[in-house]
């Protein structure tokens, strides 16, 4: 299945110009983020820490809304779901 | 210099404001001139973002501006900081905003508060506000603010930038997700790179933020993140909601107990 992908500031200069991604039907937020993450060395890193855990301050939206940290795991795409990432900043 | 005390006599404006403020008088009036005026912006952060946030709502015509910082200028903050000049290096930022912001316009009253925003004194710090800006540069000072904010029941503008990229938000107390609910987990680092025009631009939509909030012109981004991507420069904005189980505004915070929202 399609799954449209947002991806937004250091994110996006890192994973490219992703608009779809082609992910096995069933698939979740996990798979998704794995599949990016796969792309380069500096994609896994933005988005997993040293553990393979999904780094804790990004923040992940499926259809617009903020996916909560705990949600991560347990939520199930379907066809044409949007998903956008986006890694704050945090200087001023 | 104009004499103070005639800045000080209530928030009727004189000849002189009028003619000063006259092209945004004729889109906002006299009665939102006067808002301006009597409204008392607490400026967090006098760097990339609070330079020409504060600039720009100097030159508007805010009555009052308290800038809180703790650093002094230096070298490398000149490239964005545009209040903070090659003379100013080894000075107080908030001593060397307050300066220039006085003669760009010596009908706005400039405090300068030389402290770290902490947990302790925010509260204190901003409690005569009318809002908030949040132009720091690290989240720990960042939350401290939002807890503040929240405590005080004052709108907080948030913004944030690195490298390339920005983003802001109006958080409202009660009615928009606070900047706890949006980034429970803080990103990290404050030394980053940054091209001036970054902070440049999200320091002028928080300055923009805050105009439309004390006039009422317009709609504020209440529970909506405005990201920018200088890359192509690229706006887009993702909404936002409150999370109930918010460290610092949901149903088990001293925040909903204080308030009354815990049921």
């Amino acid at each position: 299945m399609k799954v449209v992908v947002r991806a937004f500031a250091r994110f996006r200069e890192v994973v490219g110009d992703v608009n779809t991604l082609d992910i096995p039907e069933g698939s979740g937020i996990q798979e998704l983020l794995t599949a990016l993450g796969a792309r380069s060395h500096e994609c896994r890193d933005l988005l997993f820490d040293e553990e393979g855990r999904v780094r804790e301050h990004i923040i992940v939206m499926v259809n617009r809304r903020r996916l909560a940290r705990n949600a991560i795991a347990s939520t199930v795409l379907s066809e044409e779901d949007e998903v956008a990432i986006y890694p704050p900043v945090a200087g001023g | 210099m104009q004499n103070k005390a005639e800045v000080s006599t209530g928030n009727m404006l004189s000849e002189k404001e009028t003619g000063r403020y006259s092209r945004q008088i004729s889109y906002i009036g006299e009665e939102g001139q006067e808002r301006l005026k009597s409204a008392h912006v607490v400026l967090a952060g006098t760097g990339g973002l609070g330079c020409p946030a504060a600039a720009y709502l100097c030159a508007a015509g805010v009555g009052r501006l308290t800038l809180i910082d703790s650093d002094q200028v230096e070298l490398a903050n000149l490239n964005r900081q545009i209040l903070h000049w090659e003379k100013d290096i080894g000075r107080n930022k908030v001593i060397s905003a307050r300066e220039k912001l006085e003669a760009m316009n010596p009908w706005v009253i400039i405090e300068d508060i030389f402290e770290t925003v902490t947990m302790k004194n925010a509260p204190a710090l901003t409690e005569q506000a009318s809002l908030i800006i949040d132009a720091l540069d690290n989240f720990s000072a960042r939350y401290a603010l939002n807890h503040a904010a929240l405590q005080n029941g004052i709108p907080c503008i948030h913004g944030a930038v690195c490298g390339l990229d920005g983003h802001i938000t109006t958080v409202i107390p009660g009615r928009t997700a606070c900047l706890q609910c949006i980034f429970p987990h803080p990103p990290g680092g404050s030394d980053v790179p940054v091209i001036g025009t970054t902070p440049g631009i999200i320091g002028l939509l928080q300055a923009h933020e805050a105009i439309k909030l004390i006039t009422g012109i317009g709609t504020v981004l209440e529970n909506r993140l405005l990201i920018w991507d200088g890359r192509d420069s690229s706006i887009a904005t993702v909404h936002l909601e409150r999370d109930p189980e918010c460290r610092a505004c949901g149903i088990n915070s001293s925040y909903a107990t204080r308030t009354g929202e815990r049921q």
